[in-house]
């Protein structure tokens, strides 16, 4: 079954998402929300810096004008997602719903496994990826919101271990990509953009703009070479 | 909790889901239409080249450890190479992430008895 294919596929993605769902169940009820509106924020907003910053600036007291421009701002770079892999994707009525999980990771694995697919499997198994994860968030938030603090009590390493299942995650997706040198030096480029901006604190701003200077990086190691081939040729 | 916060969560949700609806549906039709005037339905190639280039971006960020010490550095370090390792290995997706995870534990769980923390 195509779904189950997806499902387990999308299982490492826990060990990243349920820690940091919990830690985002705990912050808003202690920001003041109450359990069910914080699984409510992660059942419809499912997008998780923007939530800690959603949370965060209410909590804060900003003007909810300024909440809501500020969060979409940190979800734009979602708009390139859905193009970039929708010539894998089948027509269905389902999308309006089924879009709503496509999330960082969800891309990342979609990207790359939906090519190696047959054209059948795709939808079924695009759902069943999507769906665990989002139930995952959903679920994570809620035994935060309800126990957290008693959970971090009892498994304090749990929440620090686990959430390296995502870079070991997009490690493994995006290693097949170092096919040429051009691509090695623009995705070598964004990583080490990603990780100084993150660590200068740019966290929100690091993707789109590592993504960018990566794009930069591409076109003028391609023109380079090119270059270097009509001088040698 | 006033008003506000009913009206932000919908106005959120709603703008999300269209930032990951609308292009999707965009692109779809875009296909469909270059497919139906017998062209060869493809994505631009600046697109093809930012999807991945957006991986390697979470990867970045992702490296970076939530408190970054010694450790958490060389866990993450010990980390990656594993699960790189593996992945020459086995060419999977979960074992891997598996021994990725695992490494990264064992490091933080040796250092944390080394220092009696």
């Amino acid at each position: 079954m195509s779904w189950q294919n997806g499902a387990r596929e999308a299982t490492p993605l826990l060990g990243g998402y349920i820690p940091v769902a919990i830690s985002f169940g705990m912050v808003a009820v202690q920001a003041g929300f109450s359990v069910w509106q914080s699984i409510l924020i992660s059942t419809l907003i499912y997008a998780g810096a923007s939530q800690f910053l959603f949370v965060a600036m209410v909590a804060a007291g900003a003007p909810w004008g300024l909440v809501v421009v500020m969060t979409l701002l940190i979800n734009a770079r979602h708009v390139v997602y859905g193009p970039s892999i929708a010539p894998w994707l089948p027509k269905s009525r389902w999308w309006p719903f089924l879009s709503h999980g496509l999330t960082d990771q969800i891309f990342a694995l979609a990207l790359s496994r939906l090519p190696q697919l047959p054209a059948e499997q795709r939808l079924g198994w695009y759902s069943g990826a999507m769906l665990l994860a989002w139930f995952s968030w959903v679920a994570g938030t809620a035994a935060g919101a309800i126990a957290g603090e008693e959970l971090s009590r009892h498994w304090p390493l749990l929440g620090e271990i686990m959430p390296f299942a995502l870079p070991a995650l997009f490690l493994v997706l995006l290693a097949p990509r170092f096919t040429s040198r051009t691509w090695s030096i623009a995705l070598g480029a964004t990583i080490a953009v990603a990780m100084l901006l993150t660590l200068y604190g740019f966290t929100n701003a690091s993707i789109p703009l590592a993504a960018a200077s990566g794009a930069l990086c591409f076109y003028l190691a391609k023109l380079t070479i090119r270059a270097g081939g009509y001088r040698n040729g | 909790m006033d008003n506000g916060f009913w009206l932000a969560l919908l106005l959120v949700s709603a703008g999300t889901l269209g930032m990951r609806f609308l292009p999707l549906l965009w692109m779809q039709r875009h296909l469909l239409k270059q497919k139906s005037q017998g062209g060869l339905a493809s994505i631009p190639g600046w697109l093809s080249v930012l999807g991945p280039l957006m991986i390697a971006a979470m990867l970045g960020v992702s490296l970076v450890p939530a408190t970054a010490d010694w450790s958490t550095w060389l866990a993450t370090l010990l980390g990656a190479l594993s699960a790189f390792m593996v992945w020459l290995w086995t060419k999977s997706l979960g074992w891997p992430v598996l021994a990725g995870v695992s490494s990264y534990g064992l490091v933080i769980l040796l250092v944390r008895i080394s220092t009696g923390g």
